[in-house]
């Protein structure tokens, strides 16, 4: 009996709300698929169309849906947070290549890669507010604590924009970098790290004006943050040099690295917080890492391109508190 | 098969990885990350392809030749250079250049238009569960639009001007098919593509759609005196059917070439009236002195000459007088 069929069998066996909680959905960008996989059984348990060109997943506000982003096909895909099932397709949302809510829950904000707009919509039914023409592939984005703001790095032009969610008006446009990717507003307010994919490493920002405070080299390639879930660390995925940065963000230095081949990109934790799993495009795998050894302890098979990543949530979830943030919150340089 | 996935997919993270990565890292072209990395899969596999006909199908022309050796033997050097050129990607990547631009263009403006492509897993779910059938049905439709393509090619005089290349070869073997001007490759890549996406062909499948038509298409020109039966002559365009295609003609079969177009499927011959099949071997070529004279040519000074001949096709005023 093959590991797969064994695997399939115990989940068969422990029902399927065990195992979905138990499950992990990767999105395979040049696939149209989304892989579900067994987190305990370090599998791929089945594998859905979706769309074309699926990049990022998020959750909605309220934490009971994800929505998948499929880029070409101009739609986003609800799925039930628990069990992976589809709900519904949200159309005409042009080129959703990377998604985010404001914290306060009313703003949805797309980054049309490809198309150089950033829309703003209200959540509410995803009316759309405004269209923001801007230059420059709008690649990542991330909000500040009070939800007035939206930052959207520009991918092509090396910069970082500033926009009025309110007013869906243009606050500031600066250079930052070479290629800047993923961007994280730290829980202080005060400092916006953004990622210099085209460099080797990190900028610090004043979401105020943009200003740059400070600079971190972390490997080739710095793309893609994601929370430790301490407020004070964080994993940064280098996609050239093949390496996953730990970061301090008080002491601003690097504390750890792990490599991690095949051009890792999104990540995720763990709901205990003991396993970070990052994709690894080149190589169609998700690489899992031990946290607090920092070291790849298994590398699973998926589809072509592996780009998001996302753990479902276990049971009852209940609303989301806090802000609510891209599951993941860095993208590819396509 | 996750096996040879992953030694497939090792190699071409480790080429890319440690050559044409950092390139474009260090050149600040980062933009071109990931379509860097599918081009080292085009070569990979351009490469896998030129070692199927290069010792597989070779193996049949040489077991089972139709014509035997002769004096236009020679002939065959130059298809080998545009195989070679074509395979690993020197003539795709320029083709590539001048397309992606204006591919791009056209999918953004219809795409803001707020209009996006289809997916036929949408009208057939099941589809969605099924790759080899999505795979099949996609590469059915392929196949439909390159055999109108190719209609195409013969029936507008300035196409005609740049196709007749690839009728000159009067020594047809597995090596013929790649031989086409970069004007007409461009084409029918710029037409396949935009009909790929408005079918809804994925990146992956077009690849492989692709690879998997021009090694059938390499296998329609082979020197070979095979058949795949009745039934299945009827399924897959083979060396007999497609070697009619490129029957030289004459006063009793003026319009042979005007037959059995199909790239890959037959079944569009037998549906729109274009289908022969018989058992007669004729010689290959084309009647046009002008265009025979291609034979004997290098790569260079075919793509120059065909080049004029297009133009003068094209543009009335170019053509030359005639002699009185």
């Amino acid at each position: 009996m093959n590991k797969l069929t064994l695997v399939a069998i115990v989940l068969a066996l422990g029902g399927s709300s065990a195992a979905r909680a138990d499950a992990v959905l990767v999105l395979n960008s040049e696939e149209a698929s989304y892989s579900i996989l067994s987190r305990s059984g370090r599998i791929e348990l089945a594998r859905h169309p979706v769309g074309r060109e699926p990049h990022h997943v998020i959750v909605m506000p309220g934490g009971n849906e994800m929505l998948i982003g499929s880029t070409v096909t101009n739609e986003l895909l609800g799925l039930d947070i628990r069990t992976g099932e589809r709900r519904r397709i949200v159309k005409d949302v042009i080129d959703p290549y990377h998604l985010g809510f404001s914290p306060d829950g009313k703003w949805f904000v797309t980054a049309a890669y490809r198309l150089d707009h950033v829309d703003i919509f209200h959540a509410d039914g995803f009316r759309l507010a405004g269209r923001i023409f801007i230059d420059g592939l709008p690649s990542h984005m991330a909000f500040d604590a009070e939800s007035k703001t939206v930052f959207v790095t520009l991918q092509q032009s090396g910069r970082l924009a500033a926009f009025d969610l309110q007013t869906q008006t243009l606050k500031w446009n600066v250079p930052v970098g070479d290629a800047p990717a993923g961007a994280v507003m730290l829980p202080d307010n005060k400092r916006l790290l953004v990622a210099l994919t085209g460099q080797d490493g990190i900028v610090v920002v004043d979401p105020k004006d943009g200003s740059l405070k400070g600079e971190l080299q972390t490997g080739k390639g710095a793309h893609n943050f994601w929370p430790k879930g301490d407020g004070r660390h964080y994993f940064l995925s280098n996609r050239v040099e093949s390496t996953v940065s730990l970061i301090d963000t008080e002491e601003m230095r690097v504390v750890g690295n792990v490599r991690i081949p095949g051009g890792p990109d999104c990540m995720d934790i763990t709901p205990d917080g003991k396993e970070l799993w990052v994709t690894q495009r080149f190589l169609r795998r998700v690489a899992v890492v031990d946290i607090e050894q920092l070291k790849v302890v298994a590398s699973i098979p998926v589809g072509k391109s592996p780009h998001g990543v996302f753990m479902l949530k276990s049971g009852s979830t209940g609303p989301a508190k806090g802000p609510v943030r891209a599951a993941s919150t860095a993208g590819d340089t396509k | 098969m996750r096996d040879l996935t992953d030694i497939w997919v090792g190699i071409q993270a480790w080429i890319f990885e440690a050559f044409v990565g950092p390139v474009l890292f260090h050149f600040g072209l980062m933009a071109w990350y990931e379509p860097g990395y599918n081009a080292v899969e085009f070569v990979m596999l351009g490469i896998v392809q030129i070692a199927v006909i290069a010792i597989g199908m070779r193996f049949f022309e040489r077991r089972w030749p139709l014509e035997k050796p002769g004096e236009d033997d020679g002939l065959i050097l130059v298809d080998q250079i545009y195989t070679v050129l074509n395979k690993l990607g020197v003539v795709p990547l320029a083709i590539f250049v001048v397309t992606y631009p204006l591919v791009q263009e056209i999918e953004l403006t219809v795409r803001a238009w707020g209009f996006a492509p289809p997916r036929l897993e949408r009208v057939l779910p099941w589809l969605g569960d099924n790759a080899l059938a999505s795979f099949l049905v996609y590469f059915v439709l392929y196949d439909f639009a390159a055999y109108w393509l190719h209609r195409g090619q013969h029936a507008l005089s300035w196409w005609w001007a740049l196709h007749s290349l690839h009728h000159s070869q009067r020594r047809m073997t597995v090596w013929t098919d790649d031989r086409n001007h970069v004007v007409d490759d461009l084409l029918i890549t710029l037409a396949l593509v935009l009909f790929s996406q408005l079918v809804g062909v994925q990146p992956g499948e077009y690849v492989i759609i692709l690879m998997v038509g021009r090694l059938v298409e390499s296998w329609s020109h082979a020197n070979v005196d095979l058949s795949f039966g009745w039934l299945g002559n009827r399924v897959l365009v083979g060396p007999r059917f497609h070697r009619l295609h490129h029957a030289l003609a004459n006063a009793e079969e003026p319009h042979i070439q005007d037959h059995n177009f199909a790239p890959v499927f037959p079944i569009w011959d037998i549906l729109f009236g274009t289908a022969i099949y018989d058992e007669r071997n004729r010689p290959t070529g084309v009647d046009d002195p002008a265009i025979d004279a291609d034979n004997g040519r290098g790569w260079m000074v075919q793509q120059v000459t065909v080049f004029w001949r297009f133009m003068r096709a094209l543009v009335p005023r170019l053509r030359r007088a005639p002699v009185h």
